[in-house]
């Protein structure tokens, strides 16, 4: 096994600097249409710009939303997202009656806001025949009125015309195929929207009747026969029915016009592309001047051995970074702060090791022994204390709201990577270095001069 | 450092004996900064920590005026349009940041037809005081929903964090006293942080925002991992000098890690430092934050856990031995 550990590293490296600096590559991934996903490093709002805002569903006359209306409401708030045309958007829900909707790059928010927030109304209305017009059943020809049957996306103009019933009223709603194979949509009234329409559909056999969205005309079907038993079904224009998409569209509506509950906006943050894009160019500035900095200081410090970890440090970066791409990590500012702390972090690892080889090269130990010596017993605190972080890391990641998250996934990625980098990578380079004669003086593995004077003259003992 | 390592050396031998002055320059570091941080909820804001609208909830609106204004006309120019609980401060790089109570959260109607009309009506006074607005930043408004789950959010995961560290202490090492000592040093850290705060947050006015209980953790994490290097030492000098006096084997510890203690709190002061000077935005408070704990957690693993500890042992073991001679007696 230990032959082909120096292969695996090397490989595990490659792959990661592919999946690093290769762009284009994606994984497979469910729930999205193309079935993959590209794989890319994923920024914060904070750092990319856009808009956030939290939502609490607010309870109706005492009563709260359950887990399945929370999941309603983001759907429904999802839909309306996705009909702005924003890329990227983000709706998750949080604890017991939050929702989060995240839109990178949003340039109109107050328009958004309006848009995401309203609970909706959606109302069925009658057209009246005088004005509209009718479909003659018998002969299945239409007969125009003074106005045209108003089309998808128009507004009702006329204020004098009254809803029959509004969206409450509906219960259920769903696709179906009928008896000639047409796809239609079909949809069940409660007790009271059943009797109304029973009503007026006996009395207009042929009339229009519209179906509202805040305001907005989203169908316009005419009544085809009496609806009697509170279920009916719209047939689409052409031969084959609706199309898939629009029947799934009308049926949301049907089913979602409107929000089961109202929800109220309790945070909202708006950053502009601008200030993230020079935040991120900030950090990842210090970000870079920072590790060579611990380059340096290693280097310095600790000479030939300081140089491996350096190495090791530079297998840390790539592999943390292509770990971020695929999980994917979001990368916020605090992300970004938290990866240059792992770093340092990393790194202690490492002066652990060495510490512990100067100890024992000091009391006189040849570079092989004291290098094995130095990793073996620095294990138990190298452990001890990565757990340690492990332990804070892990909580702020289960309790914290989503910010804290994502710092907490990046020191746990942080930790994990520096266990395999720091220890296993720099222990491989570090045995074919000390292999090799004209690296075989304690001097080159930090030990200062004076100790090696005395060291010659047998001064120090353990 | 580079002196002799062998227990009971002439040199750097004398911080298990000097304990006392390191308590009581723990004192020193940490009661001023208690007191302010106690003072905060009595002072009404004045005095103690100043906290960021992610607790108190309300708007924060930056942005960058075409010419160089004077955040006071602009504040003016705020209560003008209604709002005279408005801050004004100054940013750098131009740019303005305005705080004022919660605007324009919407609350569920049928139709939301004002959003954004608060901020609006803010924009235009000021626009109307001071000119064009060149470059706007960021709006960020915090509702006291979320504010308070922040709160609740922060002590629950202190708590949790210290929990969780010294049951893995008392567990790896088999002992109590080290879990509680390495408990003892993370408390301090913590009230030396908080306390650091308190008294930027009444000289310069420093916001301390979400971040903050993330950073403390990070801190505790960070404590620990020092004290753990120590105590690790400890344990092993237990058994290979095995009949020392306690005091002698911890100070011989300490002297052994101070190396790797120096070098690694060196190499992450390097990398904060360099975000502190370089990055911008809500990370530098964070990583001001996590320089001062860092810096404490050094220190509090080896000059006061350390000397805990030595404390603890000796006090038990005098007890052991009056116990004895009132035996024999």
């Amino acid at each position: 096994m230990r032959k082909f550990t120096p292969y695996l590293i090397l490989a595990t490296a490659l792959l990661a600097l592919a999946i690093d600096l290769l762009p284009n590559l994606s994984l497979p991934a469910s729930g999205t249409t193309s079935g993959t996903r590209p794989i890319e490093t994923k920024l914060g709002l904070d750092l990319r710009g856009g808009l956030r805002v939290e939502y609490q569903v607010q309870p109706v006359d005492g009563v709260s939303a359950t887990a399945a209306d929370l999941a309603t409401i983001r759907d429904i708030i999802e839909r309306r997202v996705n009909s702005t045309g924003v890329s990227e958007p983000l709706v998750q829900t949080q604890g017991s009656d939050r929702i989060v909707v995240e839109l990178p790059g949003v340039t109109n928010p107050d328009s958004i806001r309006a848009l995401l927030g309203t609970t909706g109304r959606l109302d069925l209305v009658p057209l009246p025949r005088e004005v509209y017009g009718f479909f003659n059943t018998a002969t299945g020809q239409p007969t125009d009125g003074v106005k045209p049957v108003p089309g998808e996306g128009e507004t009702l103009s006329d204020t004098t015309l009254k809803a029959l019933f509004s969206g409450d009223q509906i219960e259920s709603s769903a696709v179906q195929i009928d008896e000639s194979g047409r796809r239609v949509v079909s949809f069940k009234l409660k007790s009271e929207g059943s009797e109304l329409f029973a009503t007026w559909t006996k009395a207009n056999i042929g009339s229009y009747f519209a179906i509202v969205l805040d305001g907005a005309v989203k169908s316009a079907p005419y009544i085809q026969s009496a609806i009697t038993g509170g279920e009916a079904q719209i047939s689409g224009p052409g031969a084959a029915g609706f199309a898939v998409d629009e029947a799934t569209n009308l049926v949301t509506i049907l089913k979602f016009g409107s929000l089961p509950f109202p929800i109220a906006e309790i945070g909202v943050t708006d950053v502009k592309a601008t200030l993230g894009a020079s935040f991120l160019g900030q950090a990842l500035f210090a970000g870079a001047v920072g590790i060579l900095l611990v380059f340096l200081f290693m280097l310095l410090h600790y000479r030939v051995a300081g140089a491996v970890a350096n190495v090791a440090l530079i297998f840390y970066v790539i592999i943390v970074l292509a770990i971020f791409r695929l999980v994917p990590v979001t990368l916020t500012l605090a992300g970004i702060a938290g990866f240059v702390l792992s770093i340092g972090m990393a790194v202690d690892a490492n002066i652990l090791i060495f510490e512990r080889t100067k100890e024992e090269l000091r009391i006189g130990k040849g570079i092989a022994p004291a290098v094995e010596a130095g990793f073996s017993r620095a294990w138990n605190s190298i452990l001890d204390s990565n757990v340690s972080s492990l332990i804070t890391a892990f909580i702020l990641f289960y309790f914290g709201s989503s910010t804290i998250k994502g710092f907490a996934l990046v020191l746990i990625i942080g930790v994990l990577c520096s266990l395999f980098t720091a220890v296993t990578v720099t222990r491989l380079i570090l045995r074919a270095v000390i292999a090799r004669k004209r690296f075989s003086s304690p001097y080159l593995y930090g030990v200062a001069k004076g100790d090696l004077d005395a060291l010659d003259r047998g001064a120090i003992n353990g | 450092m580079t002196s002799t390592h062998s227990i009971g050396g002439p040199s750097m031998d004398k911080i298990i004996a000097r304990k006392r002055w390191f308590f009581v320059f723990s004192i020193l570091i940490t009661i001023p900064g208690l007191l302010f941080t106690l003072a905060t909820p009595f002072s009404g804001g004045s005095i103690g920590l100043k906290f960021s609208i992610d607790y108190t909830g309300g708007t924060i609106w930056e942005f960058r005026p075409e010419s160089p204004a004077d955040p006071l006309v602009v504040q003016a120019a705020v209560a003008s349009a209604g709002h005279e609980e408005a801050t004004v401060t100054e940013a750098g790089t131009g740019f303005l940041i305005v705080r004022t109570k919660p605007l324009d959260l919407q609350a569920g109607q049928d139709q939301i037809d004002n959003a954004g009309a608060e901020l609006q009506a803010i924009r235009a006074a000021v626009v109307a005081a001071i000119g064009p607005i060149a470059e706007e930043g960021s709006v960020s408004t915090v509702g006291p929903v979320i504010s308070q789950d922040l709160t609740q959010q922060a002590l629950l995961l202190v708590v949790l964090g210290s929990i969780g560290i010294v049951l893995w202490m008392t567990y790896r090492f088999r002992n109590l006293r080290f879990g509680m000592a390495a408990l003892a040093a993370l408390l301090h850290d913590v009230i030396v942080t908080v306390g650091f705060f308190a008294i930027a947050g009444t000289i310069a006015g420093i916001e301390i925002d979400a971040l903050f209980v993330t950073a403390m953790l990070t801190i505790i994490g960070f404590s620990v991992h020092d004290t753990i290097v120590v105590f690790d030492r400890i344990r092993e000098n237990l058994v290979r000098h095995a009949g020392a006096p306690f005091g002698d084997i911890v100070n011989h510890s300490i002297v052994q890690t101070l190396g790797r203690s120096f070098n690694t709190t060196a190499t992450v002061l390097i990398t904060l430092l360099t975000l502190l000077v370089f990055a911008g935005g809500s990370i530098r408070t964070f990583v001001l934050i996590l320089f001062v704990g860092i810096l404490s957690g050094t220190y509090s693993s080896i000059f006061f856990a350390s000397p805990l500890l030595v404390w603890w042992e000796e006090r038990a073991q005098a007890r052991k031995a009056a116990a004895a001679r009132t035996r024999t007696a």
